[in-house]
């Protein structure tokens, strides 16, 4: 295989030679686990850089995922089982989705193909998503809850998903990230979550960092 | 001074008598309704529901008495829809949203639980497009006359009798973000970088729909000095460009430099620029294309420093916005203090030498209490007025 003819594939957001190098790799029978951990993943990890030293904008970094998410779609029924990764590490999971009262999904949209660039297991939960349905997604598993806002009037609501995971009991099984135009450190802390990013790469990198943490406290 | 004077001379980058001041000249600079019904209470004005001007924004028609009250310098005028469409809210079967679609077939919805906006669901040239299904889609008639009813003696008697500037406004969002509500937002900068060819046939369509429109409109005010054009592009997020400078030069510029050419050479008003988020790479590139003033000047995106700003392209452009800090110090979890420290700031930023209109960064918001309207208008009187 060659990575790096997968990873310019995806960086250039090209779909049909990220998919071309996913064939060929896979043909000369290398592993699917690393066709994703060797060229998709590096590849997103260097679109977040780009788009951090704004070399990329949204359109970049759109059609970068779309070319990653299409290479993802030939390797997820091959990877040996969807929910691990090599060395036998589960892959973790994450439940994604803008407040209850905001409609905006964009950025939400794209943090959630960069966490699946990233190797985690992410459900998109969608826009103006009630409270009650991140208390779901924790109990169908998610490790890491995402809310997003993008306006002042409804980021108050970010508050009340995190008091339903207090109420439902759940909430020190897990992480919760928050993010959006208005978001401030000092806003997420001011509602208790434990990480806040201010775009998609940053909020991949503090994703990470969450899990990591998490899987400590659960050692 | 009255009210146009004090804005033309402000605009010709001149001190006035004080800064002038802007609440509801255009639909980025007014008021959310149910802020305004509270503002109005507070004031001890007469209780009137509040008549809705633009629905998407839930926006409030500022009425005469708030106007005078608080010394209003401007006054909108813009194009009605055609007489051949009307709005039509409907309810989605599940009783969670009210919706509609507007005149290029947009829909739009809002949560009836806790909304305060209407957000677009559907985008008539969304999915796989060709360029004649771009031809094909019927834009609505920018030249129906029902647009233009009673513009012309609204304009005079705001030029004979109100004194106010007279502000006209666009007949769309701007073409950048008419390209994106129409094509979709995954769809619209997916096409940016893989297909410009496309975005660059839509755009072309909804530039000449501006054109036609602002021939008509000029035609219609002809002999009538207009003060300023409200044109707009939302082209900016939170913390940088949403589009590559480079991708703005090639697909856009030469297009505002056209439409903004020809509104220069139909009339002497100033052309106003709406483009939120953090925009300061594009800010040269605007002045190049003849943009005059720029707004909502959002102080609190990346890079958007008041006095960096005003240092750097003061001379060159006018600031109207800016004056309040609506992301981080204005709406109910803020205190009067605090709103008036934040509008000192902005007006020692932004008052020197003229140059400077006062309004919120955007309208002001749902959230925003009368307390720190009242607030920041009061920090305007004291401080807004200039040595002579």
């Amino acid at each position: 295989m060659d990575p790096k003819k997968i990873f310019d594939a995806v960086v250039n957001g090209n779909i049909q030679e990220t998919q071309d190098g996913v064939n060929e790799a896979l043909a000369s029978n290398v592993p699917a686990e690393q066709i994703l951990n060797e060229a998709l993943i590096p590849a997103m990890t260097e679109v977040g850089c780009l788009f951090e030293a704004q070399e990329f904008y949204v359109p970049e970094m759109l059609v970068s995922a779309k070319a990653m998410q299409s290479g993802l779609k030939t390797l997820k029924p091959l990877l040996a089982s969807q929910a691990k990764q090599p060395g036998g590490q589960t892959s973790p999971k994450a439940a994604f989705g803008t407040v209850k009262g905001d409609l905006h999904d964009i950025g939400k949209d794209l943090v959630v193909m960069m966490l699946e660039g990233a190797g985690f297991q992410v459900t998109n939960l969608g826009v103006d998503v009630p409270p009650e349905k991140f208390v779901e997604a924790v109990n169908d598993g998610a490790q890491i809850i995402g809310l997003s806002a993008m306006l002042t009037t409804t980021m108050l609501n970010m508050k009340a998903a995190i008091d339903a995971l207090t109420e439902a009991g759940v909430r020190n099984k897990i992480k919760v990230i928050v993010g959006g135009a208005p978001l401030t450190q000092a806003y997420a802390d001011h509602i208790g979550a434990d990480g806040f990013a201010k775009d998609a790469s940053s909020a991949v990198r503090k994703a990470k960092e969450l899990i990591s943490t998490l899987e400590m406290t659960h050692e | 001074m009255n009210s146009r004077e004090r804005v033309l001379t402000a605009l010709n980058h001149k001190e006035p008598d004080c800064v002038p001041y802007d609440m509801g000249g255009t639909v980025v600079t007014g008021i959310q309704a149910k802020a305004y019904s509270r503002l109005r209470t507070y004031l001890g004005l007469p209780e009137k529901e509040a008549v809705i001007i633009d629905i998407l924004q839930q926006l409030a028609q500022v009425d005469d008495d708030v106007m005078d009250r608080l010394g209003v310098d401007f006054r909108n005028i813009s194009p009605r829809s055609t007489a051949s469409f009307k709005i039509e809210l409907k309810v989605t079967p599940d009783g969670k949203y009210s919706y509609f679609h507007d005149e290029y077939q947009i829909g739009w919805r809002m949560p009836l639980d806790g909304g305060m906006y209407y957000d677009m669901f559907e985008h008539p040239l969304s999915g796989e497009i060709t360029a004649e299904m771009v031809e094909n889609y019927s834009l609505p008639d920018p030249l129906d006359p029902s647009r233009f009813d009673g513009l012309r003696e609204a304009a005079i008697r705001v030029l004979e009798q109100e004194k106010r500037a007279l502000v006209i406004g666009n007949i769309s969002a701007g073409i950048f973000e008419l390209y994106l509500w129409t094509r979709g937002f995954k769809d619209g900068y997916t096409d940016w970088a893989e297909n410009p060819e496309l975005a660059k046939k839509i755009l072309r369509k909804y530039t000449d729909l501006q054109l036609a429109y602002w021939e008509r409109m000029f035609e219609v005010m002809e002999g009538i000095p207009i003060d300023v054009v409200q044109m707009a592009d939302d082209l900016a997020g939170q913390n940088s460009m949403l589009i590559s400078p480079a991708s703005y030069r090639r697909l856009l510029k030469p297009l505002h430099k056209e439409m903004f050419d020809y509104i220069h050479s139909k009339t002497d008003a100033k052309i106003f620029f709406h483009s939120c988020g953090a925009i300061r790479a594009l800010i040269p590139d605007l002045i190049d294309v003849g943009v005059d003033i720029l707004n909502p000047v959002q102080v609190s995106a990346a890079n958007m420093d008041s006095a960096e700003l005003k240092r750097e392209f003061g001379k060159d452009i006018c600031f109207w916005g800016g004056g309040v800090d609506t992301q981080n110090a204005f709406d109910e979890s803020h205190t009067p203090d605090q709103v008036r420290a934040d509008v000192r700031k902005r007006l020692e930023d932004f008052m020197p030498g003229g140059g400077f209109v006062f309004n919120t960064v955007h309208n002001i918001q749902g959230n925003v209490p009368p307390e720190n309207i009242m607030a920041m208008w009061e920090t305007l009187q004291e401080y807004g007025v200039y040595q002579k």
